[in-house]
């Protein structure tokens, strides 16, 4: 597969702070960061070290308090909580720790939520589900709920969820967090395919170094700022 | 704009179906927040079917057809006096003083007294009247037996009455110190007159010691407009201030006092059980709010609007709420239409009336009720738009 060589994800001198008790908890103070287009980087570090931060900041979930956030042509430092709630929308997908599938809905809606917020036609949207469904090997199980799943399927629910609506960019975070070494494996090698073979950009942030190896590179966060960068081999 | 309009409306349709679909999981508050509704619902509609009914049973007791002639300046039965010799004149008057008179000439009119009477340890309202008494009324009908005769210790006993108090015809009732023999049942469909025991006005006023003695003079009117001329006349008699008002205007008259007096009691109370109940709602759709932190903040994170999450709860209270009022209506329905019930009256002596529960109640009590879903929804509804979205990265679903 070939990179773009232009960034898909810029960051450029972020800055941003939590006030904790009064006073103003600096996380990231100048964080410089560059991702091409169909790179997959995994993002490690310590508990407190911004992977969360920089991970609700790229899903547009929170706002650089100073500095450049740019993804694709869209800069999301400069759009308001509406608009970045509609680029979420059509420009990415998140992959979640513990699933977040709604319980009361069956594995086809859950999956067909982000469609809800796409202008397509009913028949357009089940045959997207069964498609992605089917990619994640969990074609036949429409009807099943959450609660009657192993983990390791809902996870793959939560990345059929997170594709369905052909995202450039995926976001996950811990995605192996909550399942056991064989199921981890599975999501992984998924996310994987979809990088590979799918051309899916994808940032993951995890504490399991066996997950980081799945990666093209990754980056170690440590008291804001990066620390080391590995690439694959 | 029709897509932005359909992608909203599925959006909120979603979060609508997931909130709703939830709620056996907060089933015991859920369902008190309902029956809290349905409580507000059930009392408002008690005290208004109260008062509409009481209103129902005195303005149905009224025509405008008839003048009721009350003396010493009062508006009311109760104290009213008009001495034998004002009669006398009113007889002697000639001229069209807008009131019926009978082939003879003389004026159609019966002259009555009302006496509080015991039966049973309750006080009831034994009227005595003139021959023609029941027949210059207004929707009376007899169902069973005959009129008093002249001089006779006969009662004519109104159907609410016979029912309740088991005054069976030929059946002896001892009132004041004499018995009375039951004559006759009459209706007036359900009107206030059906508490009242009928009778001779010479046998009552020699039962009681009220010899010469007269309340009210019913006249019939020749048409409703005449009661003006009718007063004209009246105003000539200087003996004692006499008034003429409608028989319709008399009862709405004592129908409004009693009927607001229930209203300024059922309101208030109502209100505060609405006040309670909306805090319910509050407390109870904070809860659903806290129970779908995950939920919502998930689905907003995959981009569904503030507004979708802001309807979803909305809704959700407006159905509990509407369940609430559904359940509160048709309990009301069940426990109080047709319910008798009775209340002192004119003349201090009991009044029987039958609640009714109509649409107006239903409308006024239902919409009581929905307004404690909106209000009490709306705080959690904003509550759920403010959710930090970054709990749902972090939190076990």
């Amino acid at each position: 597969m070939i990179q773009d060589i232009a960034p898909y994800i810029a960051l450029i001198g972020i800055r941003k702070a939590y006030r904790i008790g009064g006073e103003m908890m600096p996380i990231f103070s100048g964080l410089d960061l560059t991702i091409p287009r169909g790179d997959f980087v995994a993002v490690m570090g310590p508990s407190g070290s911004g992977k969360s931060t920089l991970l609700n900041m790229l899903a547009g979930i929170d706002r650089p308090d100073a500095g450049t956030l740019s993804i694709g042509t869209s800069r999301l430092d400069q759009m308001g909580e509406a608009a970045r709630s509609a680029w979420r929308a059509h420009n990415m997908g998140i992959v979640f720790q513990f699933y977040n599938l709604l319980p009361m809905l069956n594995a086809a809606e859950n999956v067909e939520l982000p469609l809800l917020l796409k202008p397509l036609s009913r028949k357009e949207r089940r045959l997207r589900v069964e498609r992605v469904l089917d990619l994640v090997g969990l074609s036949g199980w429409e009807k099943q709920y959450p609660a009657m799943m192993s983990g390791g399927q809902q996870q793959r629910i939560g990345i059929a969820r997170a594709i369905v609506s052909d995202p450039g960019l995926l976001l996950c975070d811990e995605p192996t967090g909550d399942l056991d070494r064989k199921s981890a494996d599975e999501v992984l090698d998924m996310l994987r395919f979809l990088n590979r073979e799918l051309e899916k950009t994808i940032v993951m942030v995890t504490h399991d170094p066996q997950a980081a190896l799945y990666a093209r590179r990754t980056l170690h966060l440590d008291k804001g700022d990066f620390v080391e960068e590995k690439r694959a081999a | 704009m029709p897509i932005f309009a359909s992608t909203h409306r599925r959006q909120a349709l979603v979060m609508i179906r997931t909130n709703l679909s939830s709620l056996p999981r907060r089933f015991a508050i859920s369902a008190s927040m309902a029956l809290s509704v349905a409580l507000v619902v059930c009392v408002l509609a008690g005290f208004l079917s109260m008062a509409k009914g009481f209103e129902r049973a005195l303005n149905g007791a009224g025509s405008h057809s008839i003048a009721v002639v009350l003396g010493g300046g009062t508006n009311q039965e109760t104290g009213s006096d008009i001495p034998a010799s004002v009669i006398r004149t009113l007889d002697a008057m000639t001229g069209d003083m807008g009131v019926v008179r009978d082939a003879g000439g003389k004026l159609v009119s019966s002259r009555e007294i009302v006496v509080p009477v015991d039966v049973r340890q309750r006080t009831l309202a034994l009227r005595g009247m003139d021959a023609i008494g029941p027949s210059i009324r207004d929707g009376i009908t007899l169902s069973a037996g005959r009129v008093f005769a002249p001089g006779a210790r006969e009662i004519v006993v109104g159907d609410r009455l016979a029912g309740e108090f088991g005054l069976g015809m030929g059946d002896t009732v001892r009132l004041g110190a004499v018995d009375w023999t039951v004559a006759g049942h009459f209706s007036a469909r359900g009107s206030a007159f059906e508490s009242e025991l009928w009778a001779d006005l010479d046998a009552v006023r020699a039962a009681f010691d009220r010899q010469g003695q007269v309340q009210s003079l019913k006249l019939r009117l020749t048409d409703p407009a005449s009661l003006n001329r009718l007063q004209e006349f009246l105003s000539t008699i200087t003996e004692t201030p006499l008034v003429a008002v409608s028989e319709a205007d008399l009862y709405a008259a004592q129908s409004g006092r009693t009927g607001s007096l229930i209203r300024l009691f059922g309101w208030p109370i109502a209100l505060l059980m609405a006040v309670g109940a909306t805090a319910g709602a509050l407390n109870t759709m904070m809860s659903s709010v806290a129970d779908r932190t995950v939920e919502i903040a998930t689905v907003r994170a995959l981009g569904f609007s503030r507004l979708s999450a802001f309807l979803g709860t909305w809704i959700e209270a407006v159905v509990l709420a509407s369940a609430g009022v559904v359940l509160g209506l048709f309990a009301s329905w069940l426990a109080f239409n047709g319910w008798q019930a009775s209340t002192i009256g004119a003349n201090n002596t009991r009044m029987a009336f039958q609640l009714a529960v109509t649409r107006d109640i239903l409308l006024t009590t239902g919409l009581l009720g929905l307004a404690i879903g909106i209000l009490g929804g709306a705080l959690p509804a904003l509550a759920a738009t403010r959710l930090p979205l970054t709990t749902a990265l972090r939190a076990r679903g």
